[in-house]
């Protein structure tokens, strides 16, 4: 299986997927995604500062994401780093979106048969 | 002025060198935002939990990455080497063959992942390994001169110490030696390989 195949990635833990979603929506700093995360879950996932760093790290590592060399604004933060989704993330996070999708559909379909 | 939050900036300090160095700054950025955003207890509260699962966590998986791997890998070889020798040494013969053999066995099928951790350019490895095996070295001349001095007609618990310091320092140092004099050098001096 190649690496660059989208589905050898999958299960993604869940904080990678948050913070891809998160990402989905536009360039975001350590401290917007955390923000995105919380509200994308209904503040039901609360990231520390290292789980979110260590999960970027991983990200970064398996080039799902990346760092702006530069602010996306020029009225943005510059002690901040910026994080972008890669190709490669975007079809990672569609591929998880689609198996999570598959799984809630079964779901719904075993359990209220009918409604699904 | 005196660094903001110096509680959590002194807790980060617990993090492995190489996530400290590349996200330190950021961590304490971070929590300095939670408490203006949340206050002081709630990003206290928040970041407590998250540091007690992450340092144990992340220097878990420092360890266990390749190049530790290897390290580890190499040290168990040298131990089962130095088991066989000594054991050779004292006139023991069948367990010096049993761990000499399980010395080889490990060597031989763990030689690609030996040789990997070879290839890699690596200035600052290579260097390390060199003066690690400078250091064992003189440890073995040092418990071998002391050993030739002490020795008497009886068998001492201060020769037994000796032997158990100097017999792996005599195998370790000829095998950094050779893994450092194998590690190329990193081209134009610079890092390529960044501890993670």
């Amino acid at each position: 299986m190649a690496a660059s195949d989208p589905t050898s990635y999958l299960p993604l833990p869940q904080a990678q997927f948050h913070v891809l979603v998160a990402l989905t929506d536009g360039d975001r700093h350590g401290y917007a995604i955390m923000q995105a995360v919380e509200e994308s879950s209904g503040g039901v996932v609360r990231m520390g500062p290292a789980t979110l760093y260590g999960t970027l790290k991983r990200l970064v590592d398996h080039g799902f994401a990346e760092e702006l060399a530069r602010q996306p604004n020029a009225t943005d933060d510059a002690r901040r780093r910026y994080y972008r989704l890669t190709g490669l993330g975007q079809l990672v996070c569609a591929a998880e979106a689609d198996r999570l999708a598959r799984l809630v559909r079964i779901a719904r379909t075993n359990l209220r048969p009918g409604l699904a | 002025m005196a660094a903001p939050y110096p509680v959590y900036r002194s807790l980060v300090r617990l993090y492995p060198s190489a996530f400290r160095h590349e996200y330190g700054e950021d961590l304490v950025a971070h929590y300095g935002d939670l408490v203006a955003d949340r206050g002081a207890r709630a990003a206290r509260t928040r970041t407590a939990l998250d540091l007690a699962i992450t340092i144990p966590r992340y220097h878990l998986e420092h360890v266990m990455t390749e190049q530790h791997s290897t390290t580890v890998l190499g040290l168990v070889i040298g131990l089962f080497a130095a088991g066989g020798l000594a054991s050779l040494m004292t006139g023991v013969g069948p367990p010096s063959l049993i761990l000499f053999a399980v010395a080889i066995g490990l060597a031989v099928t763990q030689r690609s992942t030996l040789s990997r951790a070879l290839r890699v350019p690596n200035s600052n490895l290579r260097r390390r390994r060199l003066q690690t095996a400078a250091a064992l070295g003189g440890t073995f001349v040092l418990t071998y001169g002391t050993f030739s001095l002490t020795v008497g007609d009886s068998w001492t618990i201060t020769d037994t110490l000796l032997a158990l310091v100097g017999i792996p320092a005599m195998i370790a140092a000829p095998l950094f030696l050779l893994a450092g004099l194998l590690t190329p050098r990193t081209p134009n001096g610079e890092d390529l390989v960044r501890a993670r």
